[in-house]
């Protein structure tokens, strides 16, 4: 590595300006990660507010209106401006080129544009919020949502507008994934990563222009009484879950995809074990974008669509856990007879598996008609899918900004620290959503501000133990941004986890504004750990 | 991190060479015209399931619009799209005049295209044949069939989206026509002519389908 | 960019006049009925049109095949999107056959609306025949 290393993209160009209007996809990914970490906390606080009033039963905290709106945000928050835009745009965008071997990504401006056309769907958003909420629930089904006196529009037009962001995000993802690798870095020889960046970007680019016209439907709905989805006016009320649905449910992967990318990324650089099957994940990859496109009805199975769609559906969701398992089987695989270190990022991976597993197996469960019939709208679907999104890619997302924030930041935050917090999350997430699949199973239904006594205890356990939680994962990123101050510099050469992916082995940490000194030049592939040693580097 | 002196000023700096950043645009274009096609695809998911559950409706409702503005419509789109090929095929053979020309036609074949879906538009108001609960007209042909405002709503919804196409279709030729005049696209550099092309070309093609599917069957 | 492959004017003005033939074609024909077969028959040109426009004026004929590949792609999630759907609205009350067509009914609005001529102004109701209750059938 070359000795004159004084210049990083964090430092240079200096100004305010010179962030906000960069077309370095480097800061472009720390601004989206600034913007996402805003809304995760947002998210958050909403969450808690939930629990809190969750935590006996009676309404002791808040009306049942003020509950409506406060689930409505948190969902709509938490999965259109944080789990969506944030692992593509900040991970993705920081990483991509610099595992590609580029300079930048293909489209320098549109990724500017995208950023901001994100921040403009944020600020109508953050405009429902001030004007006093939204109360349909994040997937404002119809009729209520064209009857409802509350937001609707600006709400719908925040994720209208968010939804160009994300295609125009996969776009940019996929001409930089054919066009701009360096010589001799062929399909096979990509991180993981990027395959998963890649099945992403497909899924973001085939399934948002549905959402984005099924927004506007919603809409002329409302203004005009277009009568599409309104029974009262001839139209289907089904047809709209439909819509919303053949978006949503391939979203579920937008968010989950990228997570599976980092998890490729973590194992076998801290089992220092070559990754075992690397084409079965790279292609399961893109065989779960594809499935995840025949499956969407199993959101729907008791909206009264008919008979014979509810047995495809439920048929085809099953075939979603095949490339699933494909993947699990590979990670634990890779661990087998490695040297594997208990380094924080790799406490998040192996809390991912353990999770992840769990909410993959109970969407399977899910997915069988009869028993969905029972469970649907229940606190069983709630924790379903906070073991997946949270359990799953939340943790995951953690897992990588522990992993690459030696790279991205230059600096190492307290390991310790890092640890003992991974471990609070993993505790006090189980001790929040566990309860929850029993609550579930109970009978207890989602959205509702108050409950029997009978529901009382799990409900009071959840409440506790989301407390936990959510002081562990703010420990962790205060942890992060703490390790930022002026005297913790790292030596520039760092490699602290001894990994072999370009953006480790060819530039510095933090990265040249123009990511390498001169274009590398490929010597081996991401994760050849039986045929090269790369020593694991720490200095400061 | 500078280039050598040979290369092009239209070559930004992240690409090796001119026919990397042409094929990198192309493939970007490629996947937005697919994000178009599933917006348009959104509606015509619309148009079908109606159409399968009001059959004689949509018949019925079909015979209320203006066949004869259809397709002329249809013949000015089409000639647009040959002009528009035709202005990328001038520029490709360093006939800039040629391909100015070509240019500017295509545009005023887009401004003909809006001025005729105006008159058709505009009778439709008058009549009441509008979307949603706004439509009010039962003429004789119409009025023991069922639920004729949903085919309006899908009529409007669908040809107006096109229509917003064609115009922001006008403002992107209407910038080709002042870059060309202005000679920053040149035989050796015309990628925003042929990207724009693309697009306009899909409105055309959308249009294919529209037509039949409002106006003919 | 002097190696790209430049088409001879010839096969785009030889594209545009079979458009033009098939526009007529496709008009002539719809002025008979074929029953069913109509909407094929419209799809068919229309879909054989859209191919030419894509092959020759948008280039895919010559170009890269992974734009060929985008394109075929957004075609068949449509197919798919279509597909799925209608095996709902297609099959609904295949256990509860009474539920099958609640939705179907008249929209509310229309009992208060007048009758009207074909310009749209309200008419007497003697004049006309009206067939207030047909519906469509299914
Ligand atoms: C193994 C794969 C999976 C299967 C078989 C599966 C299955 C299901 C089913 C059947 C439901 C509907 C439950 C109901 O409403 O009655 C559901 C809900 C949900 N799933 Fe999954 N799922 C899987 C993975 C995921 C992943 C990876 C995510 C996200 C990262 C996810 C997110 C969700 C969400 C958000 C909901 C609830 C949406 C709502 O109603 O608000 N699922 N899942
Ligand atoms: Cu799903």
């Amino acid at each position: 590595m070359a000795e004159n290393q004084k210049q990083n993209y964090l430092t240079h160009p200096k100004g305010i300006m010179s962030w906000l209007l960069t077309l370095d996809h480097k800061r472009i990914g720390l601004m989206y990660l600034f913007g996402g970490i805003i809304f995760f906390f947002l998210g958050g606080v909403l969450a808690l507010g939930m629990r809190l009033e969750l935590a006996a039963p009676g309404n002791d905290f808040m009306s049942n209106e003020t509950y409506n709106n406060v689930y409505t945000l948190h969902g709509a928050i938490m999965i259109f401006l944080f789990i969506i835009p944030a692992i593509p745009g900040a991970l993705g965008n920081m990483l991509l080129p610099l595992m590609l071997g580029a300079k930048d990504v293909a489209f320098p401006r549109l990724n500017l544009a995208s950023f901001y056309i994100y921040t403009l769907g944020a600020l109508f958003v953050v405009y429902t919020i001030i004007a006093g909420g939204v109360d349909t629930g994040w997937t404002f089904y119809t009729p209520y949502s064209t009857t409802s006196t509350s937001n609707v529009i600006p709400m719908t037009m925040g994720i209208f507008i968010i939804g160009f962001s994300s295609i125009l995000t996969g776009l940019n993802f996929i001409a930089t994934i054919h066009k701009m690798r360096i010589p001799g870095l062929t399909w096979y020889k990509l991180p993981l990563f990027v395959w998963a960046l890649y099945g992403t970007s497909l899924v973001q680019i085939t399934a948002t222009p549905v959402i984005a016209i099924t927004m506007v439907l919603l809409i002329l709905e409302r203004l005009l009484g277009i009568g599409i989805f309104d029974p009262a006016l001839g139209g289907d009320p089904v047809l709209y879950q439909h819509f919303f649905w053949f978006y949503s449910h391939p979203a579920v992967y937008i968010m989950i995809l990228p997570a599976f990318g980092i998890i490729s990324e973590i194992i076998p650089v801290h089992s220092r074990k070559k990754i075992w099957g690397y084409k079965f994940i790279a292609f399961s990859t893109l065989s779960i974008a594809f499935i995840g496109f025949l499956v969407w009805g199993h959101h729907m199975f008791t909206s009264g669509q008919s008979v014979f769609s509810q047995i495809v559906f439920s048929f085809i969701t099953y075939f979603v856990g095949i490339p699933t398992g494909v993947k699990i089987f590979s990670w634990i695989l890779t661990m087998y007879k490695g040297q594997v270190s208990f380094t924080p990022p790799m406490l998040y991976a192996l809390s991912f598996l353990f999770l992840f597993t769990i909410g993959g197996l109970t969407g399977i469960f899910l997915g069988a008609v009869a028993l969905d019939i029972h469970l649907h709208d229940t606190y069983f679907v709630v924790a379903h899918f906070h073991y997946v999104m949270q359990g799953g890619t939340i943790i995951a997302f953690l897992g990588g900004l522990h992993h690459w924030w030696p790279k991205t930041m230059g600096a190492m935050y307290n390991q310790t620290v890092a640890s003992i917090c991974c471990l609070g999350v993993f505790l006090g997430f189980n001790g929040t959503f566990f309860p929850q699949f029993l609550l579930g199973l109970r009978g207890m239904p989602r959205r509702y501000a108050t409950y029997d006594p009978q529901y009382a205890e799990l409900h009071n356990y959840s409440s506790f133990w989301s407390g936990i939680l959510g002081l562990s994962i703010f420990i962790a990123i205060m942890n992060l941004l703490w390790s930022l101050r002026k005297s913790n510099k790292l030596d520039p050469g760092t490699n602290p986890w001894g990994a072999m992916t370009l953006e480790w082995t060819h530039t510095s940490s933090p990265p040249h504004p123009h990511n390498f000194e001169e274009e590398p030049v490929l010597e081996h592939g991401p994760y050849d750990y039986d045929k090269v040693i790369v020593e694991p580097t720490f200095k400061k | 991190m500078s280039h050598d002196n040979s290369s092009p000023d239209f070559l930004q700096h992240h690409f090796h060479d001119v026919d990397q950043q042409y094929e990198t645009a192309k493939l970007g274009m490629w996947a937005f015209i697919l994000t178009e096609v599933l917006t348009f695809g959104g509606l015509f998911v619309a148009y079908v399931v109606y159409r399968s559950w009001y059959p004689e409706m949509f018949v019925g409702a079909n015979l209320l619009l203006d066949v004869n503005k259809g397709l002329l419509n249809t013949i000015v789109l089409i000639t647009s799209s040959l002009t528009m090929v035709l202005a990328v095929w001038a520029i490709q053979q360093k006939k800039q005049k040629l391909s100015l020309f070509m240019l500017i036609a295509t545009f005023l074949f887009a401004f003909m295209f809006l001025g005729i879906k105006y008159l058709e538009y505009s009778h439709k108001f008058e009549v009441g044949q509008l979307p949603g609960e706004y439509y009010s007209y039962m003429g004789p042909e119409i009025a023991h069939l069922n639920n004729p405002h949903i085919f309006f709503s899908i009529y409007f919804i669908m040809t107006g989206l096109h229509g917003l196409h064609v115009a922001i279709g006008m403002g992107l030729i209407a910038w080709l026509i002042y870059a060309t005049a202005k000679g920053n696209l040149h035989s050796k550099y015309y990628t925003p002519m042929e990207m724009i092309g693309i697009f306009w070309h899909l409105v055309d093609l959308i249009w294919i389908y529209l037509f039949p599917l409002f106006y003919l069957i | 960019m002097s190696e790209h492959h430049i088409t001879p004017l010839k096969t785009y003005l030889v594209i545009a006049g079979a458009l033009f033939c098939l526009t007529a074609i496709t008009v002539w024909v719809s002025y008979f009925d074929f029953g069913s077969l109509n909407i094929i028959i419209a799809m068919g040109v229309a879909t054989f049109k859209a191919t030419l426009v894509a092959l020759f004026f948008m280039h895919l004929l010559w170009d890269d095949k992974k734009n060929l590949t985008m394109f075929i792609m957004s075609l068949m999630f449509l197919g798919i999107f279509i597909t799925i759907t209608l095996l709902d609205t297609g099959f609904r009350g295949g256990v509860n056959p009474e539920v099958e067509y609640p939705i179907n009914k008249r929209a509310a609005f229309y009992d208060s609306l007048p009758l009207t001529d074909t310009h749209g102004n309200p008419v007497d109701e003697h004049g006309t025949d009206s067939h207030e209750g047909d519906e469509d059938h299914h």
